[in-house]
């Protein structure tokens, strides 16, 4: 059966998320199946965050619904938690604690029974079984993505979400990281992620969405959408070097004009 | 495919394993928040005899449940929360209550451990003895007097979002605590700053563990200060829980 066929792991309907006066999110719909890497794409303030934060429980939507594996969010808050996995755009643990620690404690928190041994496995998996005794802190941006990547899908989740996962780091790094987001939609588990990098999201994603001021302007395939925007007068006035490119595609539907 | 929710006591297992294990790697300000009292306790040897024991050991005790409430409880609070400590963890099936008793549960640790150090130094040093039931009446009382403290630091870290102006802030009612309520109590700052004191948060916690590790002097007035003890607790955990912010942006 077709993965679009079946019922999404993550479905979100007409959500909308105002801060005071200002509303980031306006009827935002989407949704992601299991296998899938879906890619939400925006310039800053575009509302991506919001939505992420939304999804993750962290922000309480002004209207709307979200369901996890067919739990919403706000009725059935835990359950949602305990199938997805989630990287923070800026993650951080206590600084006390050993990056053994870290992931014993949140084994702990997934209900994921973890002796030495598997904990060992772990690090070894994400070549850090020397830095078992360092601080979060110690480790180089790299190891702490995958640190945070290892810690969000301990539980083997339906449903990860990365926000800018790959943000600040190496082409090497990076290149290992999609491996591993490969890696958990190889599992049949869907991934969310959020990117300010075309590259990426034409390499790793199998859909995307274009989200700006706070709608969702167009949705698909990193290619349908090439396709479907490549003679746009917006589209054709920003390209470079004569091929039309996801990116071309994303400034000729947002708009050239740098956003704070 | 089933979800499973992990049980609740797993979690606060693992929570209070790595809070213990923060506590025990912050030795160096577990000492120092423990370091005023027992200097205090140290240096009033002399005033024993004139001041009384109990004066002696329940003032310390009250000066350790201010350092723990304000600076101990309510600044780690505040760095989590601007690291995004907490928000990572509130992502996962965790409720939010779970994450806040496995911290107050750590807190209370310290509060048991600094009011047995003031019972040894207070019993080694100032010579000071009071009855078994004394000891455990006061060990129970510093717990209600360290809620009072707690809940106090939590409406600070509730109303004041940036972890500088939440230390700052908690030094300064600290210090005031401190000074006014030390100097208060012995009389010193006139009759009438004196009853202030006196139903103060500092005077009502001093005065309920007076009355607790001398059980035999209890009187109506320490049963009114273990009501505003309550009272105190009431509101300030209310307008603490109230203010709280999980994020400081």
């Amino acid at each position: 059966m077709n993965n679009q066929q079946q019922a999404p792991i993550l479905e979100v309907d007409q959500l909308n998320v105002r801060y005071g006066s200002f509303q980031a999110v306006k009827d935002v719909s989407f949704s992601v199946h299991s296998g899938e890497i879906f890619g939400l794409l925006g310039p800053n303030g575009a509302g991506k965050t919001s939505t992420l934060s939304s999804i993750e429980g962290l922000l309480k939507p002004l209207s709307g619904n979200i369901t996890v594996a067919g739990f919403n969010t706000q009725e059935k808050p835990l359950h949602a938690h305990a199938n997805m996995g989630v990287q923070l755009q800026a993650t951080s643990f206590q600084p006390e604690l050993t990056i053994a620690e870290i992931i014993r404690l949140f084994a702990g928190i997934y209900g994921v029974d973890l002796n030495n041994e598997t904990v060992k496995e772990k690090l070894v998996e994400i070549n850090l079984l020397d830095a078992a005794g360092k601080k979060f802190g110690e480790l180089s941006g790299g190891q702490q993505q995958r640190v945070s990547l290892v810690i969000s899908t301990i539980h083997d989740p339906q449903l990860v979400l990365l926000d800018e996962p790959t943000s600040g780091l190496d082409p090497q790094s990076r290149r290992q990281l999609w491996e591993r987001i490969e890696g958990i939609r190889g599992k049949g588990n869907a991934v969310l992620l959020t990117t300010h990098s075309m590259e990426e999201a034409e390499a790793v994603c199998d859909r995307i969405a274009i989200i700006d001021h706070g709608r969702i302007i167009a949705i698909n395939t990193p290619q349908a959408l090439i396709d479907l925007h490549r003679n746009d007068p917006e589209v054709l006035s920003v390209v470079r070097k004569g091929k039309v490119t996801l990116e071309d595609v994303f400034i000729g539907l947002t708009g050239r004009a740098v956003r704070s | 495919m089933e979800t499973r929710i992990p049980k609740t006591t797993a979690v606060m297992s693992a929570l209070l394993r790595a809070d213990f294990t923060t506590l025990w790697r912050n030795r160096r300000s577990v000492r120092l928040v423990l370091l005023v009292p027992l200097v205090i306790l140290i240096s009033w040897k002399g005033l024993v005899d004139k001041l009384g024991g109990v004066f002696v050991l329940s003032s310390c005790i009250t000066i350790g449940l201010t350092s723990i409430g304000l600076m101990g409880y309510s600044s780690a609070i505040a760095r989590d929360r601007d690291k995004g400590v907490f928000q990572r963890l509130r992502v996962g099936p965790v409720s939010s209550w779970t994450i806040m008793i496995s911290r107050l549960s750590a807190q209370i640790a310290m509060i048991v451990l600094m009011t047995i150090l003031i019972f040894i130094v207070g019993f080694y040093v100032d010579k000071i003895s009071i009855t078994p039931i004394g000891y455990v009446a006061g060990l129970l009382m510093a717990m209600v007097g360290g809620a009072v403290y707690l809940s106090l630091g939590q409406a600070i870290v509730g109303r004041v979002k940036n972890p500088e102006t939440v230390n700052s802030t908690t030094r300064l009612v600290y210090f005031v605590f401190i000074m006014v309520g030390m100097f208060g109590e012995l009389e010193m700052l006139g009759n009438e700053i004196g009853q202030v004191v006196a139903w103060s948060p500092y005077g009502v916690v001093r005065k309920i563990q007076a009355g607790s590790l001398a059980p035999g002097a209890w009187k109506l007035e320490t049963t009114y200060a273990l009501l505003l003890s309550l009272g105190y607790t009431l509101v300030f955990a209310v307008l603490g829980i109230k203010w709280f912010k999980w994020d400081s942006k």
